[in-house]
């Protein structure tokens, strides 16, 4: 039995580098390729120090996401199914440095948002966007795709049966997918990103195995490869799972540099 | 300094003392007091405008995005003057690209030039270089420039003449919603401006809700017109010309709040403001006379006779030392009055605003 506790942690949480010169752009994964590089620097988090660890041991690290881990399911908190108020208030919105007095004073769009999930420390940041009001919108959606990608939760696949989210990405031949599933949901669909955890969950469980998930899911491999194909950020994610798959003996590390201004350490614990 | 303002200065004395300006004043683009006055350095020494020149704020007031769409371009013109804009402005400076970009989708109704021959525009090209020469060289505004301001999940129409909404009183629609029972309250926004508080606030009312919102200048009551019928919320929001509590007479005792983002810079301080602030922007809606609390402690003064008991107010600020001047002096002067009263901070960690309730 393959319980897999994947821990997120924030190994280190440096400075914010300047951003990079519109000249040189920095190679980034798909999902951030989207994103206007920002001017707009942000002082950096204030947290308290609960929150950020560098610490190797877990049961020290702050954050609610692997409360109760000794018995799969229970206790691991569901982000994604939480609401936009209840999610932001898990964040931190990043402040602007105080340029200024502000306010009647000055005419700039200082409408970036840059948000920071506090039990994950998984960061999500919008400036496309010309009001304040929406780019915090986009931030927010961003964040819970990155959730989706980043948070793993573990899974006994002795008595595993797919969640219902999952089984609303999955293409209409699965068949463990029940009629009353409705139709499938595609990666425009805000309700994606809790189904691609789900995928990741069992993709994660599997080790990797494209054709043991498949199995599970009631598809042919290649129906499986396909979805995960049709998103570019859950392929990213899962070649990178693969990929960390290799050594299984020891606490592998995986750091994902997204855009040079975080760095998230994934250890996967073998209970 | 603040306390001295205070002992020095009876608060009766602090009536505003807001004329009506004429338009003709308003529309005019602001003289500076004189050129070494600007302390800012990005300030140039001198405007690079004629104010009597015919590039001065657009004949049109109709916001770009609200103009007939009836200027087919070829997209390799409209190319060429996306290449010929973005040349004017230097690549450290991406919230001017933000902005171009802005204005072109502001101005393309249909027909994405990447795709087609022909690209449909609100305005000729010749317009939208103009007015991208007005913002990057004359400093003007460029929220003036197109006519509009996002704010929130609105799109604010504004022109010269009205303070342009800004981000940090995005806050205010959100404290004004956690005040119990809020939905069917009659709420008064005093120096509505483009009208932006009233508009976001009213979406939130329930079928008793409404709210007045009051400014002394003709343009700020034409453009809260303007974006009033925009989001067809006409039977929530009652607009009324006059000075602060002045037209809210028959409401006495009846509010359940009070919202103002009056003008709180000290007079001394507005000669050095950022040029598209300082030199575009109405010293109506900026001006709060000594240390920029003549306003403010207006407002404080009338609060009490509008607001019903348990009646919630809120006033943005010029920040810290203002904000924590006011609390204290409500908490000691009013205290019979209103309780729970504090400052709030705005998203730069700033103590923007004031809040609290009537007894």
């Amino acid at each position: 039995m393959a319980r897999a506790l994947l821990l997120l942690r924030i190994a280190r949480y440096p400075p914010l580098p300047a951003p990079p010169a519109p000249s040189h752009p920095r190679p980034l994964p798909p999902l951030l390729r989207r994103h206007a590089p920002s001017a707009i620097r942000f002082a950096p988090f204030s947290l308290p120090a609960s929150s950020v660890s560098t610490s190797t041991d877990a049961s020290s690290d702050g954050g609610g996401g692997r409360k109760g881990g000794e018995e799969e399911g229970c206790g691991y908190v569901d982000y994604l199914g939480m609401s936009d108020e209840e999610l932001m208030d898990q964040c931190e919105m990043g402040t602007f440095k105080a340029s200024g007095p502000g306010g009647q004073h000055r005419n700039k769009r200082e409408s970036a948002v840059r948000l920071k999930h506090r039990p994950t420390g998984i960061i999500a940041q919008a400036v496309e966007d010309r009001s304040q009001h929406m780019n915090r919108a986009s931030a927010l959606s961003r964040l819970r795709t990155l959730i989706a990608l980043k948070v793993r939760r573990p899974i006994n696949l002795e008595d595993y049966t797919p969640p219902v989210e999952l089984l609303q990405i999955l293409p209409l031949k699965s068949t463990v997918r029940g009629k009353d599933v409705g139709p499938q949901i595609g990666p425009n669909n805000s309700k994606f990103s809790p189904g691609m955890q789900a995928l990741l969950d069992l993709l994660f469980a599997v080790e990797g195995s494209v054709s043991d998930a498949a199995k599970i899911l009631g598809l042919s491999t290649g129906a499986l490869s396909r979805l995960i194909l049709s998103d570019d950020s859950l392929r990213t994610a899962a070649n990178e799972l693969r990929a960390s798959k290799v050594s299984r003996k020891i606490c592998a590390v995986n750091i994902y540099s997204l855009t040079g201004e975080y760095h998230i350490t994934h250890s996967k614990h073998y209970i | 300094m603040l306390s001295l303002a205070l002992s020095s200065r009876p608060l009766t004395f602090l009536r505003p003392s807001r004329r009506k300006p004429t338009l003709h004043r308003l529309l005019l683009p602001k003289p500076l007091a004189t050129a070494t006055a600007s302390a800012s350095a990005l300030t140039p020494l001198t405007p690079r405008f004629d104010p009597n020149s015919t590039s001065g704020p657009d004949p049109d007031p109709t916001p770009l995005f609200l103009r007939p769409a009836n200027h087919p371009v070829p997209a390799a013109a409209l190319d060429a003057f996306r290449h010929r804009a973005a040349a004017l402005v230097p690549p450290s400076a991406p919230h001017l690209h933000h902005q171009l970009r802005w204005l072109l989708a502001d101005a393309i109704a249909a027909g994405d030039p990447s795709s087609s021959d022909t690209a449909l525009l609100r305005a000729p090209l010749d317009d939208l270089e103009d007015m991208w020469q007005q913002h990057v060289g004359c400093r003007r505004p460029f929220q003036y420039v197109v006519g509009n301001e996002h704010w929130r999940d609105l799109v604010v129409a504004v022109r010269d003449g009205v303070l342009i909404p800004r981000p940090e009183t995005e806050a205010v629609v959100d404290m004004v919603r956690k005040v119990d029972g809020f939905a069917d309250g009659w709420w008064a926004d005093l120096g509505t401006g483009s009208g932006a508080i009233a508009v976001a606030v009213a979406r939130e009312l329930g079928p008793q809700g409404k709210v007045f919102a009051v400014d002394v200048s003709e343009v700020a009551v034409e453009v809260t017109r303007l974006n009033v019928q925009r989001y067809g919320v006409q039977d929530k929001v009652e607009i009324r010309h006059g000075s602060w509590f002045e037209p809210l007479e028959d409401v006495k005792g009846k509010l359940m709040g009070v919202i103002s983002n009056p003008p709180y810079i000290p007079t001394d301080d507005l000669p050095g403001l950022q040029p598209e602030v300082g030199w575009h922007e109405p010293k109506l809606a900026l001006d709060g006379g000594k240390d920029g609390l003549e306003h403010l402690l207006h407002l404080c003064e009338g609060l009490s006779l509008v607001l019903k008991p348990g009646g919630f107010f809120v006033f943005e600020t010029n920040g810290n030392k203002q904000s924590e001047f006011l609390v204290d002096l409500i908490r000691t002067k009013w205290s019979s009055s209103f309780h729970s009263v504090e400052a709030v901070l705005d998203f730069a960690e700033i103590k923007r605003f004031v809040t609290g309730y009537r007894r």
